[in-house]
């Protein structure tokens, strides 16, 4: 089946969707495959993305062909071992594109959150392959905005929602552990799969293999001079959420030693008195570059990324335990150490910026919000406080995933750097 | 030694130059929506009447990343520049101009330390005030008895919405001179917490045409509860500032 079969297979809008990826070569070509200076071993990932809606969805086809499911999921705390554990697949399918929103605004208000309208729209215009080779939507209950949105999405889709506490206290803890556990259920009673002391150890083993390959990359960015591009690894922790999680594991560690080489002899891809850049706030998914390709194109070098395409997503593994139930517990702690804004009070997220702005040795801090995002559109007060405290150089930046501001973006980007390095 | 410092903005283009450290020239002319052709035409006149050019350039503004030459800074540090020449001592600036409106905080060194800008919004930025006064027709006369009416609360702040509400007023027969007023106090009271924001202020440096609008300056310091202070030629400072830094 060639890929245009697929997609046929898939029930796309094919005319759509070659549309939506017309500009898609010319855009990667200038921002990635042009730039100097890149690792070799880059030529994965931009071969995942030169066929970007073929081959892993070939494989997620034929892996349902031969019984199994796939589960798209919109969260970092959406536990992904469970899945895989089943011999399913599990995807992060947020989406970061302009092209869609105005479809989502078909059925959802102008002023939400633009990736759930990007979201909606594809699902909606038919355009994205993984949301078409997918069973089931794993939604959650973070904010508002996406927890409603489940409601609609469930009549394109089926769509299971886990109820995720707003705390972090003991009895929240309790309620998210038994979530952990109705989803187990759940992806059992689907995938037709018992869970096992085998399968679930083999399930956390390859997703913490996930994590680890993607903390030693976060590792390395904090030498001087940084040795690979903040673009670059923010496209690495994008792909993150679908690519085969070992081959995708494998090539990351790759890369990593290739950086390993390039720190030792102390190669960057900028200067080494570049001003870095620690970003924060809300996700950035695929495809939305915007915002590192201006930082790095104002002569910056982004160092680190506190976000969910970002440390967020790898930051804690799942500790291994002996019989399902430990595991499930376990499975159930890791997501409760990640500081999301749906979460208050959020104070751990605070230390997480600092920490990070400290271990990276960043210059400055940039708080990016998306759009309509209530939870770090108001949360980003403490971070300009903490920051202010801390004497960080700080910037609130909210834009959404269209090219029209990158004018206005570039001015205020350009300004933080003067006074940074005035 | 000559300095120059020009500021390509989207209403007006600003040339400031420099000699020695005092100021021989400076010339403001409409940007036409070409402010890099404008920019090119203040430099000419300003080479026919002193024959060179400034050894010097410094260009700032919206259209600076497309003038041919001069060192390109962005302009929050050319305002902060350019200010802190006039107001060592005072660490805050509101900047109300055309498109866009920006806080700077800067320290006693004159060094920007903390910015916030709105340009996505008209409310809240100079063209705000322009559109809905343009609309009123308003005589030097009617301008001044607003200094002295009762304003009226406006409460739509978008330009479209605060338009029709103004229409509304005057239809049901408010006097004039009280919506006059009643728009600046509506106004300063957005851009004073727009101001603390990012700080309270001791007393504010304000910039920009905005500046210009003395019923404005009052309102703020009342909403502020602080003393506002203005720059001659408010509009030149960020110009001055690109001079300064060149
Ligand atoms: S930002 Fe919060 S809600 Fe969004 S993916 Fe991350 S953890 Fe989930
Ligand atoms: S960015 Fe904010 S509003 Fe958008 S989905 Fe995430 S938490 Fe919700």
């Amino acid at each position: 089946m060639d890929n245009r079969e697929l997609w046929t297979a898939l029930g796309m809008d094919l005319e759509k969707h070659d549309d939506f990826l017309a500009p898609v070569p010319a855009i990667f070509t200038s921002l990635f495959l042009d730039r100097p200076n890149r690792p070799n071993a880059m030529g994965y990932f931009d071969a995942v993305v030169g066929d970007v809606h073929g081959i892993r969805v070939h494989e997620l086809y034929a892996q349902k062909e031969a019984g199994a499911k796939v589960f798209s999921t919109f969260c970092v705390y959406v536990p992904e071992e469970i899945v895989v554990a089943t011999g399913s697949a599990s995807i992060g399918l947020c989406a970061g594109a302009q092209y869609t929103v105005s479809s989502g605004e078909k059925v959802l208000p102008r002023n939400l959150c633009p990736l759930i309208k990007s979201t909606m729209g594809f699902k909606l215009d038919r355009i994205c392959p993984y949301f078409q080779v997918s069973d089931w939507v794993i939604g959650e209950t973070t904010c508002d905005g996406k927890k409603k949105a489940w409601e609609i999405l469930n009549e394109h889709i089926p769509t299971y929602v886990m109820e995720l506490p707003q705390k972090k206290d003991a009895k929240d803890a309790r309620l998210w552990e038994e979530e952990v556990r109705e989803f187990a259920s759940f992806i059992e009673r689907e995938t037709k799969v018992n869970l096992t002391a085998e399968n679930l150890a083999q399930g956390i083993q390859t997703i913490n293999n996930k994590r680890q390959a993607l903390q030693r990359l976060a590792n390395l960015r904090k030498h001087k001079p940084a040795p690979i591009h903040g673009l670059d690894v923010l496209l690495i922790n994008q792909l993150s959420f679908f690519d085969d999680p070992v081959r995708f594991a494998a090539q990351v560690n790759a890369l990593c030693d290739e950086l390993d080489l390039r720190v030792k002899e102390g190669i960057g891809v900028a200067p080494v008195d570049a001003p870095r850049i620690l970003v924060t706030g809300t996700p950035q998914p695929l495809p939305a570059w915007k915002l590192h390709a201006l930082i790095e194109q104002a002569g910056a070098v982004v160092v680190g990324e506190e976000t969910c395409t970002g440390e967020r997503y790898y930051k804690d593994v799942t500790e291994p335990a002996d019989n399902v139930s430990d595991m499930l517990t376990n499975i159930a702690k890791r997501p409760l150490k990640v500081n999301c804004a749906c979460f208050t009070p959020n104070q751990g997220r605070m230390e997480d910026i600092t920490f990070m702005a400290e271990n990276l040795k960043a210059d400055a801090v940039i708080d990016f919000s998306l759009q309509f995002c209530q939870p770090y559109g108001v949360e980003s007060y403490f971070v300009g406080n903490e920051m202010e405290k801390k004497s960080i150089p700080f910037l609130r930046l909210e834009s959404d995933f269209s090219a029209e501001d990158q004018g206005q973006l570039l001015t205020r980007i350009e300004a933080l750097l003067e006074m940074i390095r005035a | 030694m000559k300095q120059a410092g020009l500021d390509l903005g989207s209403v007006n283009t600003k040339l400031v130059v420099l000699e020695n450290g005092e100021r021989v020239y400076s010339q403001v002319i409409p940007s036409r929506f070409d402010s890099v052709q404008a920019g090119i035409t203040l430099i000419n006149s300003y080479v026919e009447k002193h024959g060179e050019k400034p050894e010097k350039l410094v260009v700032t503004g919206y259209g600076r990343v497309n003038f041919p030459e001069g060192r390109v800074i962005t302009e929050i540090s050319c305002q902060g520049r350019g200010c802190h020449a006039y107001f060592p001592e005072q660490m805050y600036i509101l900047d109300l101009g055309g498109q866009d409106a920006k806080v700077i905080k800067k320290n006693p060194a004159g060094k920007v330390v903390q910015f916030i800008m709105n340009d996505k919004c008209a409310a809240g930025t100079g063209r705000f005030l322009d559109v809905i006064l343009k609309g009123l027709d308003l005589t030097a006369d009617e301008l001044d008895s607003a200094a002295a009416a009762k304003p009226i609360p406006i409460n739509s702040m978008c330009t479209v919405f605060a338009e029709s509400e103004v229409i509304t007023m005057l239809a049901k027969g408010t006097p004039k001179p009280e919506v006059i007023a009643g728009l600046f106090k509506s106004t300063a009271k957005r851009l004073a917490n727009f101001v603390e924001s990012v700080g309270h202020p001791e007393c504010l440096i304000f910039t920009g045409g905005g500046a210009h609008y003395s019923l404005l300056v009052r309102f703020l310091e009342q909403e502020l509860k602080e003393k506002v202070v203005i720059p001659p030629e408010p509009e030149m400072t960020a110009a001055l500032g690109a001079a300064l830094l060149a």
